[in-house]
């Protein structure tokens, strides 16, 4: 194979191993709560942030604050879901639409007052660290968080398939009431999951810090990846998502790589359109 | 012309203020005249904008698209082909308007009620700007600058502050008639019907397909006209403004906040809340940029928990208990 | 051991419930019958806390349960076999068995309750490992029994349970209700089949338009003309 070409996709892949982890926390409070958070990519910025926070205040590696940011990110979940989404879970599925949109202007240009919309850089001790592999380079944090994303999403995919709380939320999922008649407090594993598919974020942003920048405004974007594999893998299955954010990380990094200029990052969207015309279910979904 | 209709035309209060708006020239500063034509675009934006999202219950974040077809695209094949602006508006709107089509086109085929919309719509946003950023014709991430007072009224040029803010307030007044009118017509039925429910609609015969695509229709145009005249206005496209999903998100918030629906919750809070945001911006937009989108943010999260309906049609139903009871004890 | 006073409850509109005052003793089944729309699943739905109540209180072994959540009922001893069923359909018999002991309290007594379940319905233990979506009406309304054992409930309330069965599951169903009822459970059943209900139950409270019509023992709802007619809603 063509060097450029396996460099391309070795690097497609591993950027989407890691956008597969963002999905991977949106798909599960989609699928507990019917909930789709346009602030998700927001809650990621912030995570990010405060890791650039506490690198620039403490000295601390994103690596090691995210024990630090995690648990925030989890508690903020919480709170979001207890306070925010909660009252509106049985409302129309437009006002979640709004309240989250606002909830995502409210982020972005909290971060914009404190942080100024300057692009700043997260030192880390591994950021310019690179792998040889005869002819291909790998750069070893892009590594690191295409490992750790795979390995939380099988954690994930076990906890879930094969543990008691993993069988709670399941129910949960299948028919809220009947778990209610179950004895599960339903309202406090939607704020869990809520709270567990936020708290990820906080890995996500420490596993995509070192080497990039980051703006206040670039939530959106991330939301839109996030959206677009969902979409792709059929928004519930979590391998189809797992899927869905490969193939976007993989369009991203052949378009940038064989398309100049800007233009080549809409590569993805094109792929996404097309599959939505070609199959409106996903890429692995059955006709309903 | 049905009974509806003309109500919205007879409103007094709408005349009223038209009166007002229209004698700023010879009162106002030029910088709070800025402030009005542009409140003045917002308020056309947002009533575009309800035709689909209010009335069709649809997020649409893919008006971005359409403002920045009439901003960016008519403005460069102005600038670099020649074409007159007035055919560059026609031609974007119906651009616009086709795009539009071809979005309802796409929902409809992927069913998950309102929320596949936002998604699918948010995604062609993205692309939008993508677009623009990334090709010189359309300037690239600079940029277009469109010097003013060239060519008068047959190159779309309205002269100063004055002209422009004459301009504007035309067009919110024929997007607001727009707006009254299919709200009384058979189209805002239909629409409406669809909203509040999907199958029941449906299995009364009411086609989703067309009756959704003749919607985005109208308002993609509308808002492409509006984009070629804010981007006429400002003298200087900006894709990161005129093309991005954050200005179609601002006027959701701004609409949502107003109440969707009637043409007057989007209507009343452009009018009340771009001005308040651009004086704000303009005290601490220095010291916190970004300060009103906060604030939007907040307001619209309050509003949503507390009145989902939205604050105009609260305070209308408030004021109608206030006259109940006033005239109760008379 | 349950008792409710001056229940009324209401969706949007009219009071589905107005001030029903009722008992149910330990050890008894007693039978909860009406024609459709009579009150019946919102009076259960009541009992386990899924619909909140506009005024009145429930007891339950001498304490207030009126504010208590669904999932604290369950943990208890209140328990409701659902109508329609309701097994989660993509988790396979086991797993829905085991969800149903899933509250605080029945964890540990998980393995013999299993067994007790399996014992109770053979069925169940062969289609162990299916997907409870792929089991016949019959067996899933075992399965619906079978889970609500699981978290060992001293009440039991029943939705129709012989809703859409073949009369052989339903000669199955009811002759376990009634060996359960015999081994102390005490049971609350709504059932369209009168005559089945008035087999089983030891007492029998009708409903007719969310009011109490007839309260009374087997033998004198057999006896009473009304029973008939207010089941059938005239």
């Amino acid at each position: 194979m063509d060097i450029l070409l396996a460099q391309t996709l070795i690097q497609g892949l591993l950027i989407g191993g890691a956008y597969a982890l963002i999905a991977i926390g949106m798909c599960l409070t989609y699928n507990v709560s019917g909930i789709v958070n346009f602030a998700h990519g927001d809650f990621l910025t912030l995570g990010m942030f405060i890791a650039f926070g506490l690198q620039a205040a403490a000295a601390l590696d994103p690596y090691v604050s995210v024990a630090i940011t995690l648990p925030l990110l989890a508690m903020l979940g919480a709170l979001t879901y207890q306070y925010l989404l909660r009252p509106v879970a049985r409302s129309h599925a437009l006002v979640i639409i709004q309240l989250t949109l606002g909830l995502s202007f409210v982020l972005q240009n909290g971060l914009l007052m404190i942080f100024g919309g300057q692009p700043v850089r997260t030192p880390s001790a591994l950021e310019a660290s690179i792998l040889v592999l005869g002819d291909l380079f790998i750069r070893t944090p892009q590594l690191i968080a295409f490992c750790t994303s795979l390995a939380l999403t099988l954690v994930l995919f076990l906890v879930l398939g094969y543990t008691e709380t993993g069988r709670r939320i399941r129910a949960v999922h299948q028919n809220p009431q009947a778990a209610a008649l179950m004895g599960i407090d339903v309202p406090r594993v939607r704020t869990l999951t809520f709270a567990a598919g936020i708290g990820i974020l906080a890995v996500s942003g420490a596993l995509l810090l070192p080497g990039t920048t980051i703006w206040p405004a670039q939530g959106l974007r991330f939301t839109v990846i996030t959206l677009m594999a969902l979409i792709l893998g059929g928004m519930t299955d979590f391998a189809g998502v797992y899927i869905g954010a490969l193939v976007i990380g993989i369009a991203e990094a052949v378009g940038t790589v064989y398309v100049a200029g800007t233009t080549g990052m809409i590569l993805p969207y094109g792929i996404f359109i097309l599959v939505l015309l070609l199959r409106p279910n996903g890429l692995f979904g059955r006709a309903a | 012309m049905t009974p509806a209709f003309l109500g919205t035309l007879r409103t007094p209060w709408l005349w009223l203020a038209a009166i007002v708006v229209a004698s700023f020239p010879w009162w106002l500063s030029s910088y709070h005249l800025g402030i009005a034509i542009l409140a003045l675009l917002y308020v056309s934006l947002a009533l575009a904008w309800n035709i689909v999202g209010g009335m069709g219950g649809q997020i649409s974040l893919a008006h971005s698209v359409f403002i920045g077809m009439g901003a960016v695209v008519a403005t460069a094949l102005n600038l670099r082909l020649g074409l007159n602006l007035w055919v560059g508006l026609v031609v974007c709107a119906s651009g616009a308007a086709i795009l539009g089509v071809f979005l309802a086109l796409l929902d409809s085929r992927f069913r998950l009620a309102h929320l596949s919309f936002a998604l699918i719509t948010l995604a062609f946003a993205e692309i939008g700007e993508l677009v623009v950023t990334g090709s010189d014709f359309l300037g690239g991430a600079s940029g277009l600058y469109y010097p003013k007072a060239a060519g008068g009224l047959m190159q779309f040029d309205f002269g100063g502050s004055t002209g422009y803010l004459f301009a504007a307030l035309l067009l919110a007044l024929i997007c607001l008639f727009v707006n009254a009118a299919i709200l009384a017509s058979p189209l805002g039925f239909y629409l409406r019907a669809l909203r509040d429910n999907e199958n029941a609609a449906q299995a009364i015969g009411i086609p989703i397909l067309r009756n959704r695509a003749v919607a985005m229709a109208i308002s993609a145009a509308l808002s492409s006209v509006v984009g070629t005249l804010y981007a006429r206005y400002l003298g200087f496209v900006d894709p990161t403004q005129l093309a991005s999903p954050t200005l179609v998100i601002e006027i959701v918030l701004i609409a949502t906040i107003g109440g969707l629906g009637t043409p007057w919750g989007p209507l009343v809070a452009a009018a009340v809340l771009v001005p308040a945001g651009e004086l704000l911006r303009g005290k601490f937009g220095g010291v916190l940029p970004g300060l009103h989108y906060f604030l939007y943010g907040v307001l619209i999260i309050i509003v949503v928990l507390t009145s989902p309906e939205g604050l105009v049609p609260r305070f209308a139903s408030l004021l109608q208990a206030a006259k109940r009871r006033a005239g109760g004890r008379s | 051991m349950l008792r409710i006073e001056g229940l009324t409850a209401a969706y949007d509109g009219p009071p589905a419930l107005s001030d029903v005052s009722l008992h149910v003793d330990k050890g008894e089944i007693l039978g909860l019958l009406g024609a459709n729309n009579s009150g019946k699943s919102t009076l259960i739905n009541c009992i386990s806390g899924l619909v909140r109540p506009l005024a009145g209180c429930i007891s339950f072994e001498g304490a207030d349960i009126t504010r208590l959540k669904p999932h604290e009922r369950v943990a208890n001893g209140i328990v409701q076999v659902p109508e329609g069923r309701q097994v989660f359909p993509q988790m396979s018999v086991l797993e829905n068995l085991l969800l149903g002991g899933t509250s605080r309290g029945a964890r540990s007594h998980r393995s013999t309750r299993l067994d007790q379940a399996f014992a109770l319905f053979p069925r169940l233990a062969e289609r162990r490992p299916q997907l409870a979506g792929t089991l016949s009406g019959g067996e899933q309304q075992m399965l619906a029994i079978g889970r609500a054992l699981m978290s060992g409930p001293r009440l039991l309330m029943l939705d129709e349970p012989s809703l859409g069965l073949s009369p052989l599951f339903v000669q199955i169903i009811f002759k376990a209700l009634g060996e359960l009822n015999k081994e102390g459970l005490t049971l609350l059943l709504i059932e369209q089949n009168l005559t089945l209900t008035l087999a089983y139950a030891s007492r029998g409270v009708v409903l007719e338009r969310g009011q109490i019509a007839i309260e009374g023992t087997r033998e004198m709802l057999k006896g009473d003309p009304r029973t008939r007619a207010a089941y059938l809603g005239l």
